[in-house]
């Protein structure tokens, strides 16, 4: 089929785009690093848990509440919901192998997917955000304000994270931790409970993540799990041991693969994800730690 | 260690006695369930030689299952230069194809470690259902590719479910002995040293290169006997036969198993099937636990399950099947040292 | 090496066989008759399923009332999750293990494509497929056994097509397709409508059904200029096409496929965007004010209320359950009219010699006929237009037979 010409309007609109669908890779794919970062494994789960506290935003926006009353609501019980299970489900399996860990979190995969459904029902649902649905000018093109405000918000979001983990003592924990873990005790750090930590910011990230995408794609149980296939390949890209590169990694994917989608014709809709990951993959043959993380050193 | 022989040799010839006994017992739909059990535990087989022994973790062994069960549809249904192969013999090039693509992951895999190599083996499992789709000519696209359905052949006189069972069980058993004698042979020890610490297996002299590569052949060429064995059970492949998650089941179904434990692999490979399949058979015994009620027909109650017992499962167990038999037999096979 | 398996295998086999002897007329006894069906209860598609649980209030309904000419309805449906090899593993249970006298309605275009070689081999009738795909009405010769029955996709396009030829001046049309069978499906039957306007396509563009969201795909038709929009989405696609049609402040006339025209759907998405789109119906819609007091759909909740096992007061406005009723409706008729002498073959004669009229739950008017050449059972229906939050009528009944 034709590909429709080239105008510099779509072009910014895609772009726009791309750089929207990137900030929830990067939301997403950041609670993946934080994660793995402190206890080695990779969530399977990140996504089910993203979905299942909009969903909790969803019951207590229909019983009455804005979006940003129910908002800290929803971000509270994300948090604590993240340390309860990091405590019940990781804490008590931490000496097994990491594979079988990996398997819990596929299993609370499946449950929460479960319950959601049992719960709130299969069906696609409206999801009223906190930003309006109009177009504003920018410079001659008309952006949709809601992927502007996403935007912003994931901006905010990720600084307020920096700002966490360079200048308080708790995120000065949380790094010593995750880089290790005896010394940390010797200087007093509770490193469990930096890792019960680490999962409730992990699960908070994913609660905005799924606020913010939830009134543009529709929210239904399996709302996450495509974009959490796209947020381990940005966590991939950026390095799996580096939050800077997560945020970076997920808007670069998001960019290359709306343009790759859109403007290479063979690609299509189809192919998006196998050339992005495959793109990935070249580099990390280039560079085995991804963008900007660091290989695990090997020890004899 | 010669104990140890002789247990392994008996469990053996035990399974060897259920499989061929086993129909007469159970119905002639159960018999096709327990085939697809087989095929499962094929694929593990190889999974349990790449990560179990050679410490190489694959996500993405769903995507050569897969093209085990393609290249049987397009040699069964298109055929070869216009000659339509029988679904038999289409089953070890199936096997040697995906073989060869699994030598071709090993290669950049080389370079990679962990968790990333996790990641972009997830990433070809997630990729490669969109193929079939992009190339739908030659692949068949959304609407897949139907076969034959499988005949008994020779005109044997039994049910098309029996004779799938017993060419699947029969490969599996001979393909478990073949990996039962490589992990115990030369290979085996490299790839374990391979496992344990790369650097000492260098300074021994092992190639990693040509090992680890091997090791990806080996496990591909597994799946892709049991993705040939599906297809032709199943007379049907298209992308939805072999989703992504397969692939994250069958880890599931390694860890279930215990990682390096061949025999394991049944629990596995019954596990992952059994929760896909009967989650309302699982509902319905969970139901008698106190407060507890699941209702199987509710949607969201099968996952609902599946996940419940997974995790149950890895806490109980979290070496898996194989662990737990060592843990259980190890006092058998291990001389004790007394010193006085 | 693989001859020693094999002979070992054939050594053992000739041990254990014992094959099943096939049944005289498997499903059917003097007081019952047991049908199946493969549908999604769970996963994506699993509203969809509530197709099934019509059919089962329906035929409960049904069996209150005596029955089919003294047999009670067995009706076992089975979850797929909307994926086609466990439809075919479902399907191969009914036919072996639960031994019905036929497949029904089961759902979903790959889903009836991989078992219907199956079914067609044991020659089991695979009746009123729950799909639009042309082929399942088209091509019997090769698959006797199989008949479908929603107005198939072609069709909808061309009457999609037709309409703009005739009633939108200097139309510039805009497709949004779904990139398998069942969206090319409609691309090409509204390309046979406009006929030698075909060239009124300014712009059409595939998505994957793996996609996280269409915005881009909707973006890229957005610059075609357009005035006219075809949503032959699925589901989930179709809402986010509106979301971002009403997004880039566009406003195109819109055609949404019958599949995802739900009133449910409809209602969640941006009304700017959704007022004023056009689409086909050949059930009633127990969601519209149109027929609130309709004797068919009164009949349709009250079966519901009481044979569907704790139905909820959304479920007596789904669309899906009367369309699986409308399917029961149907095939209890072809059963009383294949007798008391009950085969599979006379189940088929039945079939495809069909004509009824007064099916209480689709359109007045409509007559659901069939031949043995021409299976498509339902081919008449009329087009609808959103307005005020809901679907209403409009115009005659119309019609395209497919080729």
């Amino acid at each position: 089929m034709p590909i429709a010409a080239f105008t510099w309007t779509e072009f910014a609109q895609q772009l726009a785009a791309g750089i929207r669908e990137g900030a929830i890779y990067a939301g997403l794919a950041l609670a993946i690093v934080i994660i793995y970062r402190s206890t080695r494994v990779i969530n399977f789960a990140q996504g089910e848990m993203a979905t299942f506290t909009t969903f909790i935003a969803w019951s207590l926006m229909n019983q009455g509440l804005t979006f940003w009353e129910a908002f800290p609501i929803v971000l509270a019980i994300a948090f604590t919901g993240g340390v309860v299970i990091e405590r019940t489900l990781i804490r008590p399996v931490e000496n097994a192998p990491v594979l079988t860990i990996v398997i819990i979190t596929v299993g609370l995969a499946l449950l929460l997917n479960g319950l959601m459904s049992l719960i709130w029902g299969g069906a696609n649902q409206q999801f009223h955000g906190p930003f309006s649905t109009r177009t504003i000018d920018v410079g001659g093109v008309p952006i949709s304000v809601q992927d502007i405000g996403i935007v912003a918000v994931s901006v905010l979001l990720v600084a307020l994270l920096a700002l966490f983990f360079r200048f308080t003592k708790l995120g000065l924990g949380m790094r010593a931790a995750a880089v290790n873990r005896d010394s940390s005790r010797l200087v007093g750090v509770r490193v469990s409970w930096m890792f019960a930590l680490g999962w409730g910011i992990a699960t908070v990230l994913g609660a905005v993540a799924g606020m913010m995408i939830a009134p543009v794609v529709f929210l239904d149980p399996n709302m996450m799990q495509t974009i959490l296939l796209y947020a381990f390949a940005a966590a991939v890209l950026g390095g799996l041991d580096s939050p800077v590169g997560a945020v970076v990694g997920g808007i670069l994917l998001g960019v290359t693969i709306t343009l790759l989608g859109r403007y290479v014709g063979f690609i299509g809709s189809t192919l998006k994800l196998p050339a992005a990951l495959l793109l990935i993959l070249v580099l990390l043959l280039v560079r085995p730690g991804g963008l900007f993380g660091k290989v695990a050193v090997r020890r004899v | 260690m010669r104990t140890r022989l002789w247990l392994e040799l008996s469990a053996f010839v035990v399974l060897a006695a259920v499989v061929v006994l086993l129909p007469r017992f159970v119905s002639d739909f159960r018999a096709r369930e327990l085939a697809i059990v087989g095929m499962y535990f094929i694929a593990l087989l190889g999974l349990s030689v790449l990560t179990g022994f050679s410490g190489q973790i694959s996500l993405g062994n769903g995507a050569f299952m897969a093209i085990g069960g393609y290249t049987t549809a397009i040699l069964s249904v298109d055929g070869f230069y216009g000659h339509q192969v029988r679904d038999l013999w289409t089953i070890p090039i199936a096997g040697v194809v995906a073989g060869i693509a699994g030598l071709v992951v090993g290669l950049p895999a080389l370079r990679l470690s962990g968790l990333y190599l996790a990641l972009i083996t997830f990433g070809i499992a997630v990729s490669f259902p969109q193929l079939p789709k992009e190339f739908d000519h030659f692949l068949g696209g959304t609407t897949g590719k139907i076969l034959n359905l499988a005949k008994p052949p020779f005109g044997l006189s039994t049910t098309a479910n029996n004779w799938i069972y017993y060419l699947t069980w029969g490969i599996a058993l001979v393909l478990l002995v073949a990996a039962w004698l490589l992990v115990r042979g030369k290979t085996g020890r490299a790839f374990k040293a391979i496992r344990d610490s790369e650097v000492a297996a260098v300074s021994s002299g092992i190639s990693l290169g040509r090992y680890k590569t091997l090791a990806f052949g080996i496990s591909a060429f597994y799946a892709g006997v049991a993705g040939s064995l599906y297809a032709i059970a199943n007379a049907y492949v298209n992308p939805d036969v072999f989703p992504i998650i397969l692939s994250v089941y069958l880890v599931v179904g390694l860890a279930v198993g215990g990682l390096d434990s061949l025999f394991g692999m049944i629990a596995g490979a019954a596990l992952i099937y059994f929760l896909q399949n009967h989650a309302d058979t699982v509902a319905r015994w969970l139901n008698h636990l106190p407060a507890l009620s699941l209702d199987p027909q509710k949607p969201g109650i099968p996952s609902v399950v599946f996940g419940i017992v997974l995790i149950a499962v890895m806490v109980l167990l979290p070496t898996g099947v194989g662990g737990l038999v060592r843990r259980l037999f190890g006092p058998l096979t291990t001389r004790l040292y007394t010193r006085s | 090496m693989r001859v020693f398996v094999v002979c070992a295998a054939v050594a053992v086999m000739a041990v254990a066989s014992a094959g099943a002897r096939p049944v005289a007329t498997p499903g059917v006894s003097s007081d019952e008759i047991h049908i199946g069906s493969s549908v999604p209860l769970s996963g994506e598609a699993a509203i969809a399923g509530n197709v099934a649980r019509g059919i089962d209030a329906y035929f409960k309904y049904v069996n209150d009332k005596g029955g089919v000419l003294g047999r009670k309805l067995t009706y076992t449906y089975l979850d797929d999750g909307y994926d086609p090899g466990r439809a075919v593993n479902n399907t191969i249970r009914l036919i072996q293990q639960e031994q019905v006298f036929a497949v029904f309605s089961s759902l979903g275009t790959n889903n009836n494509l991989a078992v219907r070689k199956l079914l067609n081999d044991a020659k089991v009738p695979q009746l009123y497929v729950s799909s639009g795909a042309t082929t399942f009405g088209r091509d019997y010769k090769k698959y006797p056994w199989t008949i479908g029955y929603i107005p198939p996709y072609s069709e909808e396009g061309e009457i999609y097509g037709r309409y703009v030829v005739k009633n939108i001046k200097k139309a510039k049309i805009a497709v949004l397709y779904q990139n398998d069978d069942y969206g090319r499906d409609l691309l090409a039957g509204m390309k046979r409508g406009l006929g030698k306007k075909a060239k009124s396509i300014v712009a059409s563009v595939g998505y994957d059904p793996t996609s996280s969201d269409v915005q881009p795909q909707v973006t890229q038709l957005k610059a075609s200029k357009a005035n006219v929009l075809m949503v032959f989405a699925f589901g989930k696609f179709s809402l986010q096409a509106f979301n971002a049609v009403s997004r880039l402040g566009w406003k195109p006339q819109i055609f949404v496929n019958d599949v995802s025209s739900a009133a449910s759907l409809m209602a969640i998405v941006p009304q700017k965007a959704a007022n004023g789109s056009i689409s086909i119906v050949f059930g009633k819609d127990p969601a519209s004010p149109q027929w609130a007091n309709d004797k068919g759909v009164k009949l349709f909740q009250s079966i519901l209320r009481k044979y569907g096992n704790g139905a909820s007061s959304r479920d007596l406005k789904d669309g899906y359950f009367t369309a699986g009723m409308a399917t029961a409706y149907t095939l209890v008729n072809t059963l009383k009219k294949a007798g008391k002498n009950l085969t599979r073959q006379s189940l088929m004669n039945a079939a495809t010699h069909l004509t009824e009229r007064g099916n209480p739950f689709v359109l007045p008017g409509i007559v659901i006929h069939t031949t043995p050449t021409s299976r498509f059972p339902i081919t008449q229906v009329r087009l609808q237009r959103w307005s005020k939050g809901a679907w209403r009528t409009f115009g005659p009944l119309v019609s395209a037979k497919p080729g």
